[in-house]
């Protein structure tokens, strides 16, 4: 009975085991995550995602945020993961306010032309 | 007894183990969310020229989305993979669209600069037509170029002996500058008389006066206004020629016009 017990105790945990090996092992500080979603995070400010995208900015953001607490908690697998999250929002965020300002510089340089055809036909 | 007991527990990890990684096999919403995406774009041309790394990352997290599920892996990696393919597609699309943007501007800046370059050219052409229509209406005044700028002078023909009036031959003189006076509105005319030197000094200044007054007043009857027009008389001064001979004195009386700049600056006699 007590032998019979330890093993079906065994073949449990085994069972669990597996599971946490399986989907969540510790893994490696993801310490190069972070800084290319920080460089990421960046490059988007620099191309005015402030002001064009700030809700994806922030999300991005929050995520860095957030990962960087799940590191010290040493949840390093889902930090990882954030992180890697982070840094595509971030980048659309910013690939976002580049296309925002070349639309603009389309209709202020299309404004510019219709102003200047104006100008030619009434001094014609 | 022993045997199934033990064979259970390992049924109960093992389900343990599958529960843990797996949920619906083969179908997921985001998934299928980031394949469109990636479907939408992956043969545009300008995503291809433009957003080609993105494209790339976006196809390979896809099909490691697929694979996961087709694997029957755990929702939370797929999703993430799912998540990841979704965003590069949407990166791509947006480098793509730039550069569609980016041509667009180009296209136009090209099209600015060569309207500038029109318009340039219009202009001078303009100006210089402007530029040949005044010189043309100078010469049909018979104005000449001086120092002070352009001269017109009315002989003593205009008037008779000692008298101020104007003659009718003058009034079609007066009748051309009042018209180029109208056709050039930012131009000012000084209106100045001469005298030979024959009789009073006093009675030659007035008289030089007056010939300008008749000038200015012809002009202003002709619709000239009476702020475009100075009149001076010099009298005896400043003689174009000799005044010992009839043909000298009579170069002598005569009214000079002096028409301004478009400015409506006139220079002033200084010597």
């Amino acid at each position: 009975m007590n032998k019979f017990k330890s093993m079906l105790y065994t073949a449990g945990i085994t069972g669990v085991a597996l599971t946490i090996g399986g989907c969540a092992s510790s893994g490696e500080r993801p310490d190069s995550d972070l800084q290319s979603a920080e460089s990421s995070l960046q490059q988007a400010v620099a191309a005015d995602a402030r002001k064009f995208q700030p809700v994806l900015l922030n999300n991005a953001q929050n995520k860095v945020a957030d990962a960087k607490n799940l590191i010290e908690q040493e949840r390093y697998i889902e930090a990882e993961r954030l992180l890697e999250q982070a840094s595509v929002d971030a980048q659309l965020a910013g690939a976002r306010a580049d296309t925002e300002k070349a639309r603009q510089a389309v209709e202020e340089i299309n404004q510019n032309i219709e102003s200047m055809r104006n100008q030619i036909n009434q001094d014609q | 007894m022993n045997k199934r007991n033990i064979t259970l527990g390992v049924a109960v990890g093992l389900s343990v183990l599958v529960a843990g990684c797996s949920s619906t096999p083969t179908e997921n919403a985001m998934v299928d969310e980031a394949r469109a995406s990636y479907t939408k774009i992956k043969d545009d041309p300008d995503v291809a020229r433009s957003g080609d790394r993105q494209l790339r990352s976006a196809r390979d997290e896809l099909s490691r989305a697929e694979s996961l599920l087709e694997d029957g892996k755990d929702t939370v990696l797929i999703e993430h993979a799912a998540y990841l393919a979704n965003r590069h597609a949407q990166i791509a699309s947006e480098q793509g669209e730039r550069a569609r943007l980016q041509e667009e501007i180009d296209s136009a800046e090209e099209r600015r600069r060569e309207l500038m370059l029109n318009q340039r050219s219009s202009e001078a052409e303009q100006a210089r037509k402007e530029a040949e229509m005044l010189r043309q209406r100078m010469e049909e005044l018979q104005a000449e170029r001086t120092d002070r700028g352009m001269v017109l002078t009315l002989g003593d023909v205009l008037f008779d002996l000692n008298k101020a009036d104007l003659k009718s031959s003058g009034e079609r003189t007066i009748g051309r500058l009042a018209q180029f006076m109208r056709e050039y509105e930012d131009r000012r005319v000084s209106v100045e008389g001469y005298t030979d030197s024959t009789g009073e000094e006093s009675y030659n200044q007035q008289l030089s006066e007056r010939r300008a007054e008749a000038v200015r007043d012809e002009l202003i009857s002709q619709g000239i206004e009476r702020r475009r027009i100075e009149t001076r008389g010099y009298g005896e001064q400043y003689p174009v020629a000799g005044n010992d001979t009839s043909s000298g004195r009579q170069q002598n009386r005569r009214v000079e016009i002096v028409i301004s700049d478009e400015d409506g600056q006139i220079e002033t006699r200084q010597d």
